[in-house]
């Protein structure tokens, strides 16, 4: 509780005091008891005791200032307390009072100096929401009040301190009205490639609707004069997830590609190093596939922009590398998720696609573990495929075609014609994100670090 | 048709209910030489003697407890608490006897009373002779809960509750005692248990009881200028709860406003909104299901704060506004 420090009356008939000089600053520990000033009335000079210990705080007059008596002339307060509502701004630019030394986010603290924006003090605000704000360093200024004379509240300071989006975020969920859940079920819509239009990006059952609206009404053909001649597989599953999914990411963002040629010599040597070296120790095996995931990631740690996302009315740089891997299913596709992959050592990476992949032919895969990607990765090097390009998996903004290593005839840097193992891949990245030079020296990057995984390192 | 007020309503109810059937009788504070704190039974005393016209000493609990006990033999008492705030006296005839015998004697047992009282703010009658306590008694088995909002459910809605083979809470509202509206000359019931949809729209849905289902509909005006096109459900009988015709404008509108003069925590907007939640409505909900109620303060004297205490017209406009536009 703030103690109020007032004008003390010490003569019967005393009506106004002086302050005269202040023995403790703004700031200072009191203990009580302690002179914190004299004052001086048309008789005496007097010393005015701390009522109680503390911190002087929100000292109001100056040396020399006349008030009347009973005035409240300063605050003593617990330390980490705020000044009470009812309280003036201090007087002088004195020190900040303990509440600003909260975050370094707090706004216009009492005793920051005027701006254009509100000051605390001029925004209504009840007790509890006052305090609340001035314990979690939250901005009052920026805040809406909800009650009577548009009045800052407890709920108000509540809401502002947990954005819905930041729930959705650490429990890797979805902020979407009922209604729009429902609407997204009924039409096959991802609701986490939706953004959100409502309070705190919250996606309404329109925001859903309106996404449906880009995928074309399918097309109703002519009844068939002959069945026979075809087998009928009803578009339904995985099957009409894939068709909905992919169409309407090949329509919504602008797909650009980049071919890269990279030379597999010492990609190759590493992976044998690793091998050999796994071997010895009895550890598991590297697939190219897990050290190409491990080289990815780490590149992308660079690029954020590359590992990123298109939703709504924002881009999401993710924080976090999430490397999805394009798994083929006897009856489709899924992409189970490598997270954290750049914080992951190639083993382990190995250890998890290989888990990964058996989980997915097998249907087992959880939820967890195909949410969440940030890029996606899709090898058809063991198919035999030289090159080709990849629809972008919705919302992500990347996606990386890799072909097969095979021994090309090239020309080497002294212009002389080698053959050296090489590997083709492709790059699609979605323009409304990504621009073409960001997207070449991510490339660039990429070729640097498969020719040359020693770069890892870095 | 003719136009007679809220008042007026109870009073005809009362009247063709006791022309109709000898064993119906008014017991209460007041109710006879004084005509009821409100007017509600002037001339009643007059037209049909005092052995049907009971003036009892200021004794909630005693004239509730006589009406439990004549109903239990057979008659059929319309009991007035003069004040909803002093139900709390009469609860122990209320709650513990007369919600309950019929249970506890197989069904062989009835307490066709009606217990009529008026509530609400709005007069300056402060802490004790304002509040609104009908999910008290919603709570409560054995008791059916009356909220007319018009003078045309008034009396068809008491009819009924004289009718009734429960004992009956008829909440009243003083602020709706001088308001007009059309009513039939001759008697007609409204089946309890029965909600009426007293605005159609298709942006949000809002179910307001009481006195609030003409506020509601007073904003309906404003926001429709705006061209928010509200649809207005008002229960009617909050016990037994007809929540077909709510689940059903919530799934047309999927935003919902539930607005009632009761202090909200505890309140029947609580029931309400629950109720939706746990329906089908659910998946159609685009938007929080908002309470706007009293506020959880006593009502006070002062004017300004008694106006401040309740939902008045322009929080629902204001707060519709926000649903529709997005903002919650």
């Amino acid at each position: 509780m703030a103690t109020v420090v007032i004008m003390p009356k010490v003569d019967m008939d005393q009506e106004t005091g002086t302050v005269g000089q202040w023995v403790k600053q703004e700031g200072d520990s009191v203990k009580q008891g302690e002179t914190i000033l004299e004052i001086e009335t048309d008789k005496v000079a007097i010393e005015v005791e701390a009522p109680a210990s503390g911190i002087l705080s929100g000292i109001l007059f100056g040396e020399g200032e006349t008030v009347p008596i009973a005035t409240t002339i300063a605050y003593i307060l617990e330390p980490g307390e705020a000044l009470p509502s009812g309280a003036k701004p201090p007087k002088a630019a004195a020190a900040p009072v303990p509440a600003a030394s909260a975050p370094a986010s707090s706004g216009p603290g009492p005793g920051s100096n005027g701006t254009a924006k509100r000051t605390d003090w001029e925004v209504p605000v009840t007790p509890v929401a006052r305090n609340m704000a001035a314990a979690t360093g939250l901005d009052l200024s920026a805040l809406h009040g909800s009650g009577p004379g548009g009045k800052v509240t407890k709920r108000d300071v509540e809401d502002a301190l947990t954005p819905p989006a930041a729930d959705a975020n650490r429990y890797g969920k979805v902020y979407a009205t009922p209604a729009a859940r429902r609407v997204a079920l009924e039409r096959g819509v991802p609701l986490e490639s939706v953004g959100g239009s409502g309070p705190g990006g919250r996606i309404q059952a329109a925001d859903v609707e309106a996404y449906e609206i880009a995928v074309p009404e399918p097309v109703t053909l002519p009844p068939a004069p002959l069945a026979a001649e075809y087998e009928v597989v009803p578009l339904r599953g995985m099957r009409r997830t894939i068709a909905e999914r992919l169409t309407s990411s090949y329509q919504q963002a602008p797909h650009i590609g980049f071919n890269l040629r990279a030379d597999m010599t010492k990609f190759n040597q590493a992976r044998a190093e690793l091998n050999g070296h796994a071997e010895k120790t009895g550890g598991p095996r590297v697939s190219a596939t897990a050290l190409l995931v491990k080289i990815v990631a780490s590149v992308l740690a660079r690029h954020p922009w590359l590992n990123s996302s298109l939703q709504g009315e924002e881009i999401r740089l993710y924080r976090e590398v999430n490397i999805g891997v394009a798994v083929a299913l006897e009856t489709g596709l899924i992409v189970p998720v490598v997270h954290k992959a750049g914080q992951k050592g190639v083993a382990e990476i190995g250890a998890e696609v290989k888990r990964l992949s058996t989980a997915a032919r097998e249907g087992k895969l959880l939820p967890s573990e195909v949410r969440g990607g940030t890029f996606t990765i899709s090898n058809l090097g063991p198919f035999g495929i030289e090159q080709f390009n990849a629809i972008l998996n919705p919302p992500e903004a990347a996606i990386l075609a890799v072909g097969a290593t095979q021994n090309e005839v090239v020309a080497n840097d002294s212009g002389e014609i080698e053959v050296r193992p090489i590997m083709r891949v492709t790059l699609t990245v979605d323009h409304r994100v990504v621009d073409g030079a960001v997207a070449a020296l991510f490339v660039a990057d990429l070729k640097a670090t498969i020719e040359s995984p020693v770069l890892l390192l870095l | 048709m003719r136009e007679i007020t809220y008042l007026e309503a109870v009073r005809e109810a009362m009247t063709q209910e006791m022309e109709r059937d000898e064993k119906v009788f008014l017991i209460g504070e007041d109710v006879g030489q004084y005509g009821g704190a409100f007017g509600a039974s002037f001339g009643m005393l007059e037209k049909f003697g005092p052995d049907r016209i009971l003036d009892t000493p200021i004794t909630e609990l005693g004239l509730t407890g006589a009406a439990t006990g004549a109903a239990l033999v057979g008659m059929r008492p319309i009991a007035e608490i003069m004040f909803m705030d002093f139900l709390t006296l009469a609860s122990e005839q209320l709650v513990n006897q007369a919600a309950k015998l019929r249970f506890m004697f197989g069904g062989r047992a009835t307490v066709p009373m009606v217990l009529r009282t008026p509530a609400g703010s709005g007069t300056g009658a402060a802490e004790h002779h304002s509040q609104s306590l009908e999910n008290w008694f919603a709570h409560i088995p054995g008791l059916k809960v009356v909220m007319p909002s018009t003078p045309y459910d008034a009396k068809g809605l008491l009819i009924s509750s004289i009718r009734d083979n429960n004992a009956v809470v008829f909440v009243e509202h003083k602020l709706l005692y001088k308001t007009k509206g059309p009513v039939p000359e001759e008697p007609y019931a409204i089946p309890l248990g029965q909600a009426d949809v007293k605005r159609e729209g298709k942006d949000l849905t809002i179910v307001a009881t009481s006195v609030m289902v003409s506020r509601a509909l007073e904003a309906a005006k404003t926001l429709a200028e705006e061209g928010i096109d509200v649809e207005i459900v008002d229960p009617r009988t909050i016990r037994p709860l007809d929540a077909e015709p709510i689940i059903q404008s919530v799934i047309k509108t999927g935003r919902v406003l539930i607005v009632h003069e009761a202090v909200k925590m505890g309140g029947y907007g609580g029931e309400l909104a629950a109720t939706i939640a746990e329906s089908r409505a659910f998946g159609y909900l685009d938007a929080p299901i908002v309470r706007l109620a009293g506020r959880d303060i006593p009502i006070p004297y002062n004017r300004t704060l008694e106006l401040s205490a309740v939902p008045q017209v322009p929080d629902i406009i204001a707060k519709a506004r926000e649903i529709v536009q997005g903002k919650v």
